[in-house]
């Protein structure tokens, strides 16, 4: 007998389907006014183990990193991973920018990478990685967000219990007709011939990335680095603060 | 109370010892985590003059903990998830007394579930899928996996289910019965230490 191949053979005797009895219900308190989820009443939800939120006037940035969990790379490595991704919010920029991640996003992921690894204890961490994962909400100027984003991911990761060897402030500048413009904005980055972002260790005074950019003369990039460690230490303590404030006020 | 953060300039490497949450670079020891500063004295074992000598420990307690990570010789508790005739596999919940956030993936060799008469484990014998297994991590293992060991006394199974669904209760080192059916199912059983020297 010829059936049609389309159409989905069914059994032909029918069984009604097994009603589930719905469980008992949950007491939402114990007598310790513990929630069933094992929350306080004033608790929220964790999001993520770390986090740090930065705005540098019109530039904001936030940051989230997970982890340490076990890594789903195919390679054995008896070092910690670290997972940088950066994103610019579609509303970030004067032109809108597209939700999928273009080359600009990857190299600035790659940048924050560099900079970051050599204050994060890995060798600590076998076979886990760490997920940093920043957005940038509002953009104003691209190397000033790019050291925003490695001192908010720095201060994020300490946030997280990660042990490092010591947070990473960053700061950026500008070469324009001579001068050096320390933490350029939007403006003024457009009319600049090159640029520098220095990642810096404060404590173990030791630089953990250079990037410079464009045509400029020797003494001025050895004025703006000096300027840039300068300002580094400033923003260093800043960092210290925001990490201490938290903690004391609860004891 | 003193609250530090990384990279914060406790002391001299030659007054103290670098503990938990710090690191020992160029004379200095610095700390390495956000947390206290806390001083201990060294657990002395012996009163020979030589351990005298050594130097307190400092030590920065974390304000967050993190989810800790297994090491070689740390104690596990997990659950089996997947298992083959060679190998059983434990999503790792617990390290020492520190759950873990995310479950780390460990696998019990059929080699390394008891100390005698390897060649002749059965792993159907010896776990089922559910059981709540104490096991020592042995090596770091592949990418993927821990390699776990339950070949001494106090490792293997401390809690399982019969197929009845009833809790069970160890009877020997290999067997186990259920509290319900009174059938009896083979486990690697636990021997816990601590629970036996209390009562004495």
């Amino acid at each position: 007998m010829a059936t049609d191949r389309r159409r989905i053979q069914g059994p032909e005797a029918s069984v009604a389907p097994i009603i589930l009895k719905s469980p008992n219900k949950i007491q939402l308190l114990d007598e310790n006014l513990c929630r069933h989820n094992g929350r306080n009443l004033e608790d929220i939800r964790s999001i993520s183990n770390g986090s740090a939120f930065i705005e540098l006037n019109k530039t904001k940035i936030v940051c989230g990193v997970y982890g340490p969990r076990q890594t789903k790379i195919p390679a054995f490595s008896g070092k910690g991973n670290l997972n940088c991704e950066i994103k610019f919010a579609p509303f970030s920029c004067p032109k809108r920018r597209p939700p999928y991640r273009d080359s600009q996003e990857k190299e600035l992921s790659q940048l924050i990478y560099e900079a970051l690894t050599p204050s994060i204890r890995l060798d600590l961490l076998p076979k886990s990685t760490i997920d940093i994962y920043i957005t940038i909400l509002e953009n104003d100027g691209t190397a000033s967000c790019l050291a925003a984003a490695i001192t908010c991911a720095s201060v994020a990761v300490a946030d997280a219990g990660i042990e490092m060897l010591d947070l990473v402030p960053a700061c950026s500048a500008s070469y324009i007709n001579g001068h050096i413009f320390m933490d350029s904005d939007l403006i003024e980055e457009k009319r600049e011939s090159g640029s520098l972002v220095l990642s810096y260790m404060p404590s173990l005074k030791e630089i953990t990335h250079i990037l410079q950019s464009g045509e400029v003369e020797l003494n001025l990039t050895s004025q703006a680095i000096e300027q840039c460690t300068d300002s580094c230490s400033k923003i260093y303590s800043i960092m210290i603060d925001s990490l201490l404030l938290p903690i004391q006020n609860i004891k | 109370m003193r609250y530090v953060t990384p990279g914060t300039r406790l002391c001299f490497a030659s007054e103290y010892e670098a503990g938990p949450g710090t690191y020992e670079r160029d004379e200095y020891i610095y700390s390495s985590v956000v947390g206290i500063v806390q001083e201990f004295l060294p657990t002395v074992s012996s009163n020979t003059v030589e351990e005298k000598k050594q130097s307190k420990i400092i030590t920065v307690s974390r304000e967050k903990h993190q989810s800790s990570i297994p090491d070689v010789d740390s104690i596990i508790t997990g659950k089996v998830i997947r298992m083959t005739t060679r190998e059983a596999v434990v999503s790792i919940m617990v390290v020492g007394n520190i759950p873990c956030k995310d479950d780390y993936q460990g696998i019990i060799r059929s080699q390394d579930v008891r100390a005698t008469e390897k060649d002749k484990v059965k792993i159907i014998e010896s776990y089922r899928l559910g059981d709540i297994v104490k096991a020592e991590v042995i090596s770091l293992g592949d990418a993927r996996s821990y390699y776990l060991s339950t070949a001494k006394n106090e490792y293997g199974v401390i809690y399982a289910q019969s197929v009845a669904g009833a809790m069970m209760v160890p009877i020997s080192w290999q067997k186990m019965q259920c509290t319900k059916t009174k059938a009896v199912e083979l486990r690697k059983c636990a021997k816990p230490k601590d629970l036996f020297s209390k009562n004495q």
